[in-house]
């Protein structure tokens, strides 16, 4: 259906436009709003019409584990929180570290999938950080990146080559930073709260180790490597100032690292467990900061299903890793825009431009002749997040009650309305 | 002061001790040998030490004391509203074979009893076991009866008869609310 | 006061007078266990499972007699949290206890929360006998006991827990207790066992020098030293570990004559204890444990009093 979405405040940052007006969508692509005919007409005041935003981090659980999500459910949360893009994480089971995963992948996307799902393969085989992977062939089989997330090749060497070999494929690199030795057997930030649990603590050191390695391959090899999830002061330090250096390094925050602290887990709440774990607050206000500065480019929302019986259990024993996709709009907005942190404009930008430039992702705007992959929401909604109505099909997360500002209310992917608040 | 109604003075108290320690020294004809008072807590501890003081006074003897704290041993302690105060239990004989006196200040509903008769069959089988009540309210809600009575009354159901000796001051026998009764 | 709770979980949760309740009720029932007769039938028609995903003697045996003293049904349960895992979930597992008309679950468990996150599903009641490295509050209210009993009371001692603090929930639950009752609580042990993170809570003092840790202290508590810990790199070995922190009748001699030497057990002699000093006038390691069982009769009392049939 051709569509006139008429006064919204669009906000396309590629082209640096921030003004009321109208887009007009037609056979998929955006079109000039005065020529296109048989149009359905949307009056969009008061709603913020933006670029399609993209989430560099998604686990679809397909295959492997599909009772916590499929590529149907995954995508159709993503819909619902505003992204028209997902980069699918490849430790499904089996990992995504052949060309024929990918081809699973694809195919079952295009046969169920409600938003874009862009392929990511493993950098190393079943992502054990033992072996590379084929990365030409996935490359090939049509993947936007290599990430071996959830784990991180401790082997420096080999991530050496992986980089050196990733840059002949022009695959952008993303990676799970973290030192197995100083995370070892830890279910959440090591800190005050730890000492006091009684916990095993994960060290943030754990995480700039590793990132600061990534920033000496990137310079090395002048290649970029996107580090996922950053969550401590010190990773956020050390990639501000590689950046300014003109070192291809980027960050992404997922929301809870910027809404939540590690105090949260005096409850037991296995919700709160997710690696890396949530931060202290001296952390999560440099995450802020960062973002807000644009030392970390993208939100991310490393969303991670789980089932309502995989988290019931015993806080160490629970797995990490929380749903994010439904949740992300609401509680990053209210943290950096209603907050008055950074400006609306701006904050644009971590959801659209920011991820696609990570994914070297060229014209991503809403010139004319684009595909039509357009967010629309709405920046004064204040309600409060209910995971019974939720599109995933896990309900894993610390979110639930919580009273938040920003809804999306219209999600369109290639010209078609994939997602409509209250339809 | 004491929040209720008295009903027999500190000297009816004395009289009624004094009628107890007679019978019970008819009944072992002034020989113990074999035989002890065992009070039960609370008011039941110091009643067993006057009586033993009469049957000194009378007889040059008297029988050992003991003392045995019932609480663990209500019939209530599963739906109790607070906790009961546990108190030393001192049995300083063997049980085997005594002829054992529980002496207690009231005699009410009986299960106070039942319950020390339950703490002292754990301590061993007695030859025989009597009961001594300075006062018999006369509405047993179980099949036990005293054997030595001093004083006898009725109260209503809405009225705990509390005893108080010359150590706690204002002695004598009080009929007091439930819901006021702290002692 | 009136207790109110249906689980013990952990002493931060408590306030002081409910841990005084628990002491003065313990105080009683240890008259109950100079007695001839040391049963009472306080729990009869009870039924206790004592459940441990984590191997103990001590303290199961602590609670099983302590549960046997006070009349009730007793069934012994133990499991691996390995195989719980791979089978039932540990939820599952205490939902079919529960079914099974139990009043109360005494538990041990190898993660910190487990207990709690079970108290919070089960209607029956729940006791903590120890949750990971996070809290063991009948232990701690025994030590508690001990001291107050020894030293007449609690309020403005110097108390030094002297060990392993990081993988103690003995240092844990004693440090909240502890403090308060309004003692003063000094950790103390080779660094990389006593994070300074515990100097944020207001009271506690953190120490990595023995003659500073134990100078001015009424108690001195000592934690047994794992193996595990050593091979695990935070400290160089048993030996070193005795030179520098363990307490032996040289050490007995920076302190005040009267300290009290305390230690949970089982210990290592001649590592963080000197065989010498643990049979010396200045330890009360054995009344800790007659103390235990008291401790356990008057928690088991008090909580299964609020347990709603």
């Amino acid at each position: 259906m051709n569509l006139i979405l008429k006064n919204a405040r669009i906000i396309d940052p590629d082209r640096n436009i921030d003004t009321i007006g109208d887009i007009g969508v037609e056979n998929a692509v955006i079109a000039d709003p005065g020529k296109v005919s048989n149009a359905k007409v949307i009056d969009l005041s008061g709603k913020v019409l933006t670029p399609g935003f993209i989430d560099v981090h998604v686990h679809l659980r397909q295959p492997g584990n599909t009772t916590a999500e499929t590529i149907a459910s995954g995508t159709a949360a993503a819909a619902a929180g505003g992204f028209t893009s997902v980069v699918a994480m490849p430790n499904t089971s089996p990992a995504a570290d052949t060309a024929g995963a990918i081809e699973f992948l694809r195919q079952t996307a295009a046969r169920t999938g409600v938003v874009r799902v862009l392929p990511c393969g493993c950098m190393t085989k079943n992502y054990a950080g033992q072996e590379m992977a084929g990365i030409g062939s996935l490359k090939s089989a049509g993947v936007v990146a290599l990430s071996d997330d959830g784990k991180c090749i401790q082997d420096h060497a080999l991530m050496r080559h992986v980089v050196e070999y990733a840059k002949s494929f022009e695959l952008p690199i993303l990676d799970h930073c973290e030192d197995n030795f100083l995370a070892a057997g830890g279910v959440m930030n090591e800190g005050k709260w730890s000492v006091l649990l009684g916990m095993n603590g994960m060290t943030g050191a754990a995480e700039e180790l590793m990132i600061a390695r990534n920033i000496i391959l990137a310079r090395q090899f002048q290649w970029p490597i996107h580090m996922q999830h950053v969550s401590v002061k010190e990773s956020v330090e050390l990639i501000r100032k590689a950046r300014a250096e003109g070192i291809m390094v980027t960050g992404e925050a997922t929301p809870h690292h910027l809404s939540l602290t590690d105090d949260c887990i005096k409850t037991y709440d296995t919700n709160y467990k997710m690696n890396p774990p949530l931060r202290s607050e001296e952390d999560r206000q440099a995450l802020l900061q960062a973002v807000a500065d644009g030392t970390i480019t993208a939100i991310a929302t490393d969303h991670a299903p789980h089932t309502v019986t995989a988290k019931l259990v015993e806080f160490d024993h629970a797995p990490f890793g929380i749903i994010g996709l439904e949740t992300a709009l609401g509680v990053t907005f209210t943290e950096l825009v209603a907050s008055g942190m950074m400006k609306l404009s701006e904050y644009v930008k971590r959801l659209t431009t920011g991820p696609a430039d990570i994914l070297r992702m060229k014209n991503y705007n809403l010139a004319e002749g684009n595909a039509a992959d357009i967010t629309i929401f709405d920046p004064e909604a204040e309600y409060v997040i209910d995971p019974a109505t939720f599109k995933s099909k896990s309900r894993n997360t610390p979110f639930g009650g919580k009273k938040v500002r920003g809804r999306n209310v219209m999600t369109i992917v290639g010209g078609n309305v994939v997602y409509e608040y209250g339809k | 002061m004491i929040n209720g109604t008295k009903l027999f003075s500190a000297e009816e108290i004395s009289t009624a001790v004094a009628k107890i320690a007679d019978a019970i020294g008819a009944d072992f004809t002034g020989s113990f040998d074999d035989c002890a008072l065992v009070g039960i807590h609370q008011q039941g501890v110091p009643l067993a030490e006057m009586i033993c003081e009469e049957l000194k006074k009378k007889y040059g003897s008297a029988p050992l004391v003991g003392k045995l704290d019932i609480s663990m041993y209500r019939d209530d302690i599963g739906n109790r509203k607070r906790l009961p105060a546990i108190r030393e239990t001192d049995i300083p004989f063997d049980v085997n074979g005594s002829s054992i006196i529980l002496v207690d200040d009231v005699l009410s509903t009986g299960r106070t009893i039942r319950a020390a008769l339950d703490a002292l069959t754990d301590y061993g089988r007695a030859g025989l076991i009597r009961l001594a009540v300075l006062v018999d309210r006369g509405e047993p809600e179980f099949p036990i009866r005293a054997d030595y009575v001093g004083l006898c009354t009725t109260a209503p159901a809405d009225r705990k008869i509390v005893v108080r000796f010359e150590e706690d001051g204002d002695p004598g026998i009080y009929a007091v609310n439930w819901e006021n009764h702290n002692l | 006061m009136e207790w109110t709770r249906k689980d013990l979980l952990s002493l931060y949760d408590l306030e002081a007078e409910e841990i005084e309740c628990i002491l003065d009720t313990a105080a009683e029932f240890k008259k109950v266990s100079e007695r001839q007769v040391k049963k009472v039938p306080a729990l009869r028609g009870k039924t206790v499972v004592n459940f441990f995903v984590e191997p103990s003697t001590r303290t199961r045996v602590s609670f099983e007699l302590a549960e046997q003293r006070l009349s009730a049904d007793v069934v012994n349960m133990q499991a691996q949290a390995s195989s719980l895992l791979k089978g039932e979930t540990l939820l599952d597992t205490v939902k079919n206890i529960e079914a099974l008309q139990v009043d109360l679950v005494v538990m041990r468990h190898s993660a910190t929360g487990a207990q709690a996150f079970i108290a919070s599903k089960l209607k029956c009641g729940v006791i903590n006998a120890g949750d990971g490295a996070h809290s063991h509050p009948t232990q701690a209210l025994l030590d508690i006991f001990t001291i107050r009993e020894k030293k007449g009371g609690v309020k403005g001692l110097n108390v030094t827990i002297l060990g392993d603090i990081l993988h103690s929930r003995v240092a844990r639950s004693n440090m909240w207790g502890l403090l308060k009752l309004g003692a003063n609580v000094t950790l103390a042990g080779p660094s990389t066992l006593v994070p300074r993170e515990f100097e944020s809570i207001p009271g506690v003092r953190v120490c990595h020098n023995l003659k500073d840790a134990v100078a001015n202290a009424d108690v001195v508590n000592l934690l047994r030293i794992q193996h595990e810990r050593q091979t695990a790199g935070f400290f160089p070995g048993t030996g070193e570990y005795a030179r520098f922190f363990g307490i032996n009748s040289d050490s007995l001699k920076m302190m005040k004559p009267d300290v009290m030497i305390m230690h949970p057990g089982p210990i290592n002699r001649d590592v963080e204890l000197a065989g010498e000093v643990a049979d010396g006038s200045n330890s009360v390691i054995l009344e800790q444990v007659t103390n235990g069982l008291a401790v356990r009769m008057a928690v088991l009392f008090l909580v299964a009093g609020c347990v709603k049939k």
